[in-house]
């Protein structure tokens, strides 16, 4: 049941994306795909991405693209509701996509009717998650780093690339942040700073007495 | 997954707190006293010369993506931390060429001034 009311909410979300009027809120409506999904996720025994999934998903995915929405100026302008001008094409693609969707839904283990249970599938029994059930984080960490090390390491690059380059493209030249110089503050005599100031004060009244 | 009944009494508690001080207002707010030429800004009488947006500042999203690089980097953190007895020191070398890896990104950013304010 759980399932059930979490995956529709998810799949009428995910409609939502594309038939909001607005598109701050088609941008905001995958918070409730993903907030879902991580539902499902738990579901599924998997707790650790269900908890990363709101992190990473929610937090940097959909954070930017409400960023990328923010910086173009859209206004909400009225929106030409001409279904029928796209119908042909579009429902050409809709029915390849459910076309290709049959063949993952109707095998054995996803039934497409609520047909009846059939006993004959074998349901087996993990004896080793009862005597020490390992947790989803430790199963992880045994192999990523040790052996799929490569493929851990190449994120690292991708991350790289990505810093780098955001920095190159949105920092100009004109942001001058005033800096300090730490070798000559640490090399300035405070004595003269300070008798300096004085001295240049009795310099310009004496040469305005002068004048 | 019995661990998780915290985590669920706290998912419908939480929403409760939120929704329940948000919709006290409503029944006692009176609405017939705005109408839409009341809740339109006002320039002098003069209509709207254009739109009040100003040019979005790009260093707003450079700070959005200066956290998401960080966070994929906590996050693989994260499995690290739990089986260290099994991964032999070569787990934890393979993590520490990661960080390092990702350090070079943010030696990078630092030097350059990326996340300074004016």
């Amino acid at each position: 049941m759980i399932l059930s009311v979490l995956s529709s909410l998810a799949l009428v979300s995910g409609l939502m994306v594309v038939r909001a009027k607005n598109p701050v809120h088609s941008v905001l409506f995958p918070i409730p795909v993903f907030r879902n999904i991580s539902g499902l996720l738990l579901l599924l025994g998997l707790d650790f991405f269900a908890m990363i999934f709101p992190v990473v998903h929610i937090g940097a995915i959909a954070v930017s693209f409400l960023f990328v929405v923010m910086m173009f100026h859209i206004q909400i302008a009225e929106i030409h509701e001409e279904v029928l001008r796209y119908l042909p094409v579009s429902g050409i693609i809709g029915l390849i996509f459910w076309w290709e969707m049959f063949f993952i839904l109707d095998n054995e283990s996803i039934p497409l009717l609520p047909t009846q249970r059939n006993t004959t599938s074998l349901r087996y029994m993990v004896y080793a998650r009862k005597v020490r059930s390992w947790t989803n984080l430790e199963t992880l960490g045994n192999l990523l780093y040790t052996y799929y090390s490569v493929r851990f390491l190449v994120p690292s690059l991708i991350l790289l690339v990505a810093m780098i380059g955001a920095i190159v493209l949105t920092m100009h030249r004109t942001t001058k942040v005033k800096r300090h110089d730490v070798f000559g503050r640490n090399a300035i005599d405070s004595r003269r700073t300070i008798m300096r100031g004085v001295t240049d004060l009795l310099k310009e009244s004496s040469l305005i007495l002068m004048s | 997954m019995s661990e998780f009944a915290p985590t669920c009494i706290y998912l419908v508690i939480s929403p409760l707190v939120t929704l329940i001080p948000h919709s006290v207002p409503f029944p006692f707010a009176s609405n017939s006293l705005t109408y839409p030429e009341k809740l339109s800004s006002y320039e002098c009488g003069f209509d709207p010369f254009g739109d009040a947006r100003r040019r979005f500042d790009i260093r707003f999203y450079l700070v959005s993506i200066l956290f998401i690089i960080p966070d994929p980097e906590v996050t693989f953190s994260f499995p690290w931390a739990v089986p260290l007895n099994k991964i032999d020191p070569f787990g934890s070398w393979s993590t520490m060429a990661f960080l390092l890896i990702l350090t070079i990104g943010s030696l990078y950013e630092w030097k350059r001034g990326a996340s300074d304010r004016e």
